[in-house]
């Protein structure tokens, strides 16, 4: 592979570094000193009506359900009012644990799920993927104060599923929702970076694709979805819940 | 294409006399600086996230070599390939060289300051290799032959009957009333491109050195497209990018967008380790992964500024454009008189390093020294220091500008020169100056002084009135509070 290519310059490079810095050898810095964030005290139901306040604020659609019949329902009335009839599925366990797939063929349409999607072919998927109205995925962490959605994923059919139609909507348990930034970068850390198999892509998406490029003018839909619908499962809550940014040792 | 600025004074006025520029650089940056406001005002500790940034960047930097190393172990360990360049020739080489090699004849690219740094659109057309940027306000710069004028918004200069019109006449289309119509027409196009590339080309915003993840912020969905849609995914990333730790995004991710677009968060944050894995299709499971990730690390002139201990903490930058937006210069002449694509008070201190001090020497002079950039940076660097220190090694190597401006000028500077290398006589200068100032001000505001070298100022724009207190009085009193 590369190493066919044109040789690094690492050793150059290295070289030219530590000149600059006054050293002939590497070395290893103590790492600076964590930093520590006051914890949040939250409730459920605040963090839902953050989340939701938020998602609106860039443009998103904010759906609740108590139910897998209920997510199907919102689903179907998006499908309706964009005339979609054929909708593709990320391959995550919750989509199929919600049994999304016979409940939306109760509905009437006709939800492909990527991971079994019918050929060989990666190029035939994107093209099916780029002409699917809808694409519907699961969520590993929301966060509220900024109306984010996190995605990960070790395989890279489920985020095209985000990615290519014209519609995304996404599925969030309540209890996937955190209040901050600071919580989720640690939690994605630990629970999908510091590990032996890392995961391969992470995505956060706040809101649909938007551009202000020409005349500073927001315009939505450019290159991702035009629309994005996150449906929020679960009751609402007014338990306390305490979350803190517990400072990674190095 | 030559990297020398033929005339910095010649192209502002241009752009002084360009009517059409001077509304939309208006418009830009009073609409940055304020949606940057409110974003900012949401965030109560701020000022504490800013002193880590800089903390953070200040540590990366002064172990540079060891935390290059450390994500180049990472990446190698995800199964990417790393290249280390060390001019803006030897990255073209290796882009062209694996395109040649894996049969690419097209390539999408998101908007990247440093593959624009090296001119690798110029090296890939050269070597037969389409490069189409994807970034709507690139791809309408790339359509119009042209320069960004902001790092941001790259098209900011032309309005959208000039887009229309362009869009028109190169893809053949009907003219488009519309900004919604303006980006239908691009999206169509650019879809096409997404899914019939052989490689995506990206920069990145960060790289993390613990776990090898490289990090790219964009609004669009375009960098998405192009990280994951064609098979071979290349970035290319300047040295000065490596952060040590994943946990350190948390306080990055706060201040890039609320201090670049003035948004809490943009649309799409990626995060890649390395290639993509194949979907295991049961009957295909043996077959090697058909998906590559090269790191391309480079130099390119960062080693020098890394080796001059004044200019360092420009290394610091994370290229959100604050400093361009509250720049009174750039406000009037806006980033294409700055003749090279990093324009503004960072620009001003960079280019002449990137290309070397003789080609650009003349920029650090295109700044008011009035400190708005410093403020504003998300990482505190301390830009009027910098443009100071480069003025006068300028006038120390050459004397070719003095002659250039007037007697007066060039006389303030000198002037300028030598009290701020003294602290006590700046200090007492500097008070003397804002009291004449203010004698000079109707309403506010210097319009036009007819006291040599004020008038040239003048000429072209409103000098505000400098408050009754310097920057340095109010920093020894609020310094305690960090
Ligand atoms: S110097 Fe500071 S304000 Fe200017 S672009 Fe860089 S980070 Fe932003």
């Amino acid at each position: 592979m590369s190493e066919t290519l044109r040789t690094s310059d690492q050793g150059q490079v290295l070289a030219d570094i530590r000149r600059a810095l006054g050293r002939s050898e590497t070395v290893r810095p103590m790492p600076l000193e964590p930093f520590i964030e006051a914890p949040v005290v939250t409730t459920s139901a605040e963090l839902v009506a953050r989340f939701t306040e938020e998602i609106t604020a860039v443009v998103g659609h904010a759906h609740r359900a108590r139910s897998s019949a209920e997510v199907a329902t919102h689903i179907a009335r998006i499908c309706a009012d964009a005339s979609v009839r054929e909708l593709a599925l990320s391959g995550a366990s919750m989509l199929a644990e919600l049994n999304l797939p016979a409940q939306l063929a109760a509905q009437h349409l006709s939800a492909v799920v990527v991971a079994d999607f019918d050929s060989r072919s990666r190029d035939e998927l994107i093209a099916f993927l780029a002409g699917c109205g809808v694409g519907v995925t699961a969520v590993d962490y929301a966060i509220a104060e900024t109306g984010t959605l996190v995605l990960t994923s070790d395989e890279e059919q489920s985020l095209l599923v985000s990615l290519l139609p014209a519609i995304h909507i996404a599925v969030v348990h309540q209890h996937q929702i955190s209040s901050s930034l600071a919580t989720v970068i640690e939690k994605l850390n630990h629970e999908r970076m510091l590990r032996a198999a890392p995961c391969r892509t992470a995505t956060f998406i706040t809101g649909p694709s938007r551009t202000s490029d020409v005349e500073l003018t927001l315009s939505i839909g450019v290159h991702g979805p035009k629309a994005l619908h996150v449906i929020m499962l679960g009751e609402d809550s007014n338990d306390a819940r305490l979350e803190s940014t517990t400072p990674t040792s190095a | 294409m030559s990297l020398v600025s033929p005339d910095l004074t010649e192209r502002s006025h241009t752009a002084l006399a360009d009517a059409t520029l001077q509304t939309a650089l208006k418009r830009a940056t009073d609409t940055f600086i304020e949606r940057r406001r409110e974003a900012v005002a949401g965030v109560p500790d701020w000022e504490a996230l800013r002193a880590r940034a800089r903390q953070i960047k200040e540590h990366t930097i002064n172990h540079l070599d060891y935390y290059l190393e450390q994500l180049v172990e990472q990446v190698t360990a995800l199964g990417g390939h790393v290249h280390w360049a060390r001019t803006g020739e030897d990255v073209s080489r290796y882009i062209i060289e694996l395109a040649r090699a894996r049969g690419v004849t097209s390539v999408v690219k998101s908007k990247s300051m440093a593959t624009e740094e090296i001119e690798l659109n110029h090296a890939l057309e050269a070597a037969g290799i389409r490069p189409v940027e994807t970034d709507l306000g690139e791809y309408i710069i790339q359509l119009a032959h042209e320069k960004p004028s902001h790092i941001i918004v790259p098209a900011i200069h032309k309005t959208r009957e000039q887009i229309a019109d362009l869009f028109a006449e190169k893809l053949k289309v009907g003219r488009a009333r519309e900004v919604e119509e303006i980006t239908a027409i691009a999206r169509a196009r650019l879809r096409h491109e997404f899914l019939s590339a052989g490689m995506g080309i990206t920069g990145a915003n960060f790289a993390v050195a613990e776990t090898g993840t490289i990090v790219l912020v964009e609004n669009e969905g375009n960098i998405r497209l192009s990280t994951q849609v064609p098979p071979i995914h290349v970035a290319v990333v300047g040295i000065e990018k490596v952060i040590p730790r994943f946990a350190d995004l948390s306080v990055f991710l706060r201040l890039l967008p609320r201090s670049g677009t003035g948004q809490k968060q943009t649309a799409y944050v990626s995060f890649l380790n390395g290639p993509r894995q194949q979907t295991e299709i049961a009957h295909d499971s043996n077959s090697p992964n058909e998906f590559e990730f090269h790191l391309v690390l480079m130099d390119n002139g960062r080693t020098r500024i890394l080796a001059d201990e004044q200019l360092r903490e420009s290394l610091y930058c994370i290229r959100c454009g604050a400093c361009l937006n509250v720049c009174p210069v750039y406000q009037k002449i806006g980033g294409q008189a700055y003749g090279w694509i990093y324009p503004g008070p960072i620009g001003a201190v960079i280019s002449p390093q990137l290309q070397g001090l003789k080609q650009a020497g003349e920029l650090p002079f295109a700044s008011s020294l009035c400190g708005a950039c410093r403020d504003a940076c998300p990482v505190a660097i301390n830009l009027p220091d910098m443009l100071l220190a480069l003025r006068a090694k300028a006038k120390e190597t050459e004397g070719a500008h003095a002659g250039r401006r007037k007697l007066g000028e060039s006389m303030a500077m000198r002037v300028y020169a030598a009290t701020a290398q003294r602290p006590k006589l700046f200090v007492a200068v500097g008070a003397m100056v804002r009291r004449i100032s203010r004698l000079l001000a109707k309403g506010g505001k210097i319009t036009s002084a007819h006291v040599s070298p004020l008038d040239e100022w003048t000429r072209y724009r409103d000098l505000p009135v400098p408050t009754g207190r310097s920057f340095r009085a109010w920093w020894q009193e609020h310094k305690g509070d960090e």
